[in-house]
């Protein structure tokens, strides 16, 4: 017994051990799990506060940003000391992830926004909800353009910057155009008979590389350009306040017409819903198509699949009239922004060094776009010189999903655009399921 | 008396592990389960939780307190026909991928499990597709499926032009291409976990059977099929709540079109809550995609449990 008794003893602690590195390990996991969590601060740096002087501005731009911004970066950090941690993604996954991050208080001090109300994170949309710096004491503001400006300003304060502006244009192969003895279409005749030409050579007159709906919505663009903003200027204004819609506006119907005559008349790609938008490109690289409706940004993926490069092709802006004075072509705005519960000051700094002149050249010819702010600059890249004088006339239009009221008027034109491309819905149906859409979002 | 203790001790006797049993603090083990629990419970159970309330409200992703809307999200779900039609879709896709992948898997698994020199690397080949991510999957058969790619091309060179179809643009054929797709992924899958069952098959049965007289297809639906039945009730539960869930493949392919041709119920999800910033509204469609699973596979587990009784 007694002998028992002692050889026992030793494990008495054992049990004591055991729950002692239970409760340890369970009180390390809680502390890790809540800190994880967010319900402790385990960070000296929390974004809330706007950390202001750390001299270090976190951006979380898209990747054609990031390429243009690359050595503006490195010439900010050497002329100030300061740091700017720059994050980059595709838009999509950056729209996807920018909300997130601005709700749980984790977003960059600047950041890549959506023009207008095109998506949850677009400058219209998230300057509505506070969540945007006002940046209207900045002297660039006096440099935007018109159609920027309507986009940049959300009750009267500019809330973004455009680092650049994209433009939708007709890139065309000049050899197919040459030996189908073709010259650039200013009016919508002219458009049909070139394409005529085209299919007699046994070329596709337009590659429509409609497969997921992205480029389709390029035709509605610049077709309502012409067609509707020309016509309408304040078409945008008229159905905010319900006195026109998508389906009763005879603007509007034209311009899914003209879209229709295209379509029927066999000049759009053949299974045009099941071609992605790189062997769209690919065919007028190679010559099985002749023209393809882009926007400018996408212009040198175009010149990559092309032996000569750049040198290949040339663009138009789109007619859709027969009035070539009444062509407009359609703009968009890149844009940056200021998170209000970041370090504003720093970010602002920022942007205004972006803002310079020189700054402002650099990027444009840096990606080949045209300058984000309405400043004389000297472009060396050439590919958008035909649409120069439009855009000197005033004569560019902004997207017109962009003031629409949400992203789902947008994203129920691209869906049922597919189905009306496949002739499984008329006009009508599809402009109704917008006007649908339209009435929720102002709502 | 002190003897027979101590031998007991030696031995490690019953009488000592009642002893051992005793001395243990009971809530120990339960102890060391915690971290884990904690950890499961705020990866899985609060989001899920939580995720569950923001389907009755109309969360849209913003820092302010979500309205609750009662039942109106599952209303809208129900009465969206772009939601109908995803319902559809994803039905369709889990029923039809589901019974052929299965017939697929199990006739690959018999013809292979056999005494053919090549069956490993047949094996092999066929297992593969499963291997890869659903992601590259998709980006590849987008690629072959495109009106001049390569599955159209090969049937025209062999005289064969006449079935050359729009396979991913066209809305009566997007689906079954999609679905084809789907089996031509897991369709290996479903054969390895039919060949893990053939191995638990023991040849004197079939021995047996051969004596008395069965030929190949009775020996086949008297004796393999039912010993494989714990196989089938795994290669079924698999596929089928894979395909409720169907996602990666189908965005990528053809992000739902061409219209609402392919859309899922994730797909829907998904674009709901990343492009139209409907959290709340896109958790309800989560809600209801979850009771489906749930259901269905409840079902076809106590179906099938009872098949494997019976068997």
């Amino acid at each position: 017994m007694t002998i028992d008794h002692t050889r026992t003893r030793p494990l008495r602690p054992r049990p004591v051990r055991a729950r002692r590195a239970a409760l340890t390990t369970l009180a390390a996991t809680l502390a890790a799990s809540l800190t994880a969590c967010g319900f402790v601060n385990s960070d000296d740096s929390s974004t809330e506060d706007g950390g202001g002087g750390s001299g270090t501005v976190t951006a979380y731009v898209n990747t054609e940003q990031n390429a243009g911004l690359a050595p503006l970066v490195e010439a900010y950090e050497e002329e100030t000391d300061s740091t700017v941690d720059v994050s980059s993604a595709n838009t999509d996954e950056l729209n996807q992830q920018l909300r997130v991050q601005l709700t749980s208080g984790t977003a960059a001090d600047l950041i890549r926004v959506s023009p207008g109300n095109s998506s949850p994170v677009a400058a219209g949309v998230l300057g509505a909800e506070g969540e945007l710096a006002d940046l209207s004491d900045a002297a660039w503001t006096a440099d935007l353009s018109d159609d920027t400006r309507a986009l940049a300003e959300v009750d009267g304060q500019v809330l973004a910057f455009p680092v650049s502006r994209n433009a939708i244009v007709m890139a065309f192969n000049k050899q197919v155009f040459a030996d189908a003895g073709v010259e650039v279409p200013t009016t919508w005749t002219e458009l049909i008979a070139a394409s005529e030409a085209l299919a007699a050579a046994g070329v596709t007159p337009i590659a429509a590389p409609f497969q997921g709906g992205i480029y389709f919505q390029f035709w509605v663009y610049a077709l309502a350009g012409t067609l509707v903003y020309a016509e309408q200027p304040g078409i945008d204004a008229q159905m905010e306040a319900g006195e026109t819609t998508f389906a009763t506006s005879p603007e509007w119907g034209e311009v899914f017409a003209k879209m229709a005559d295209l379509r029927d008349a066999g000049f759009l790609s053949d299974g045009m819903l099941g071609l992605p938008p790189d062997q769209g490109l690919q065919a007028v690289a190679t010559g099985e198509a002749a023209m393809v409706l882009m926007v400018s940004a996408g212009l040198p993926q175009l010149y990559g699949y092309a032996e000569e490069g750049a040198e290949a092709f040339d663009v138009f802006a789109l007619p859709a009239t027969d009035d070539a004075g009444a062509t407009r072509v359609p703009v968009a705005p890149d844009f940056l922004a200021v998170n209000a519960a970041g370090d504003q000051e720093a970010a602002m700094e920022f942007l205004d060094f972006l803002a310079q002149p020189e700054n402002v050249e650099e990027y444009a010819n840096e990606m080949g776009v045209l300058p984000g702010l309405a400043l004389d600059v000297d472009l060396e890249n050439t590919a958008l010189d035909p649409i120069q004088p439009l855009l000197s006339e005033g004569r560019s239009v902004a997207y017109a999903n962009y003031l629409w009221p949400n992203g789902d008027v947008q994203q129920t034109m691209l869906q049922s655009g597919q189905e009306w491309l496949d002739g499984a819905i008329e006009t009508a149906d599809l402009l109704g399921q917008m006007d649908a859409e339209y009435a929720r979002g102002r709502s | 008396m002190t003897v027979t203790q101590t031998r007991s001790a030696v031995t490690g006797g019953p009488g000592t592990e009642q002893q051992r049993r005793r001395r243990r603090p009971p809530n120990v083990p339960y102890l060391l389960l915690v971290p884990a629990l904690v950890f499961y419970a705020f990866v899985v159970l609060v989001p899920t939780l939580s995720g569950a309330g923001y389907a009755f409200t109309d969360w849209a992703g913003r820092r302010e307190t979500p309205g609750f809307v009662g039942l109106d999200n599952f209303t809208e779900l129900f009465a969206a026909p772009a939601a109908r039609s995803a319902l559809r879709n994803t039905l369709i896709i889990a029923v039809s991928t589901t019974v052929v992948q299965t017939l697929i898997g199990l006739a690959l698994a018999l013809a292979l499990h056999s005494t053919l020199a090549s069956r490993n690397v047949l094996r092999t080949m066929f297992f593969a597709p499963a291997l890869l991510p659903p992601v590259i999957i998709g980006f590849l058969w987008q690629y072959i499926l495109t009106p001049a790619g390569p599955l159209n091309d090969a049937l025209s060179s062999i005289g064969l032009g006449g079935l050359t179809q729009n396979w991913l643009g066209d809305s009566s054929v997007a689906l079954a291409s999609v679905i084809g797709v789907i089996i031509w992924q897991n369709a290996g899958l479903t054969m390895v976990i039919y060949l893990a069952g053939l191995q638990g098959v023991p040849p004197e049965l079939h021995e047996a059977a051969s004596i008395d007289g069965a030929g190949r297809w009775q020996r086949l639906r008297n004796v393999t099929l039912p010993l494989l039945a714990p196989a089938t009730t795994i290669a079924l539960s698999l596929t089928l709540i894979g395909s409720l869930k169907l996602f990666d493949q189908v965005y990528v392919m053809t992000n739902g079109g061409p219209g609402y041709a392919t859309e899922t119920l994730s797909v829907v999800m998904y674009k709901e809550a990343f492009v139209s910033g409907r959290y709340g509204y896109s958790t309800a469609i989560a809600l209801v995609l979850t009771m489906i699973v749930f259901a269905f596979a409840l079902l076809q587990l106590r179906g099938l449990r009872r098949y494997e009784v019976q068997q």
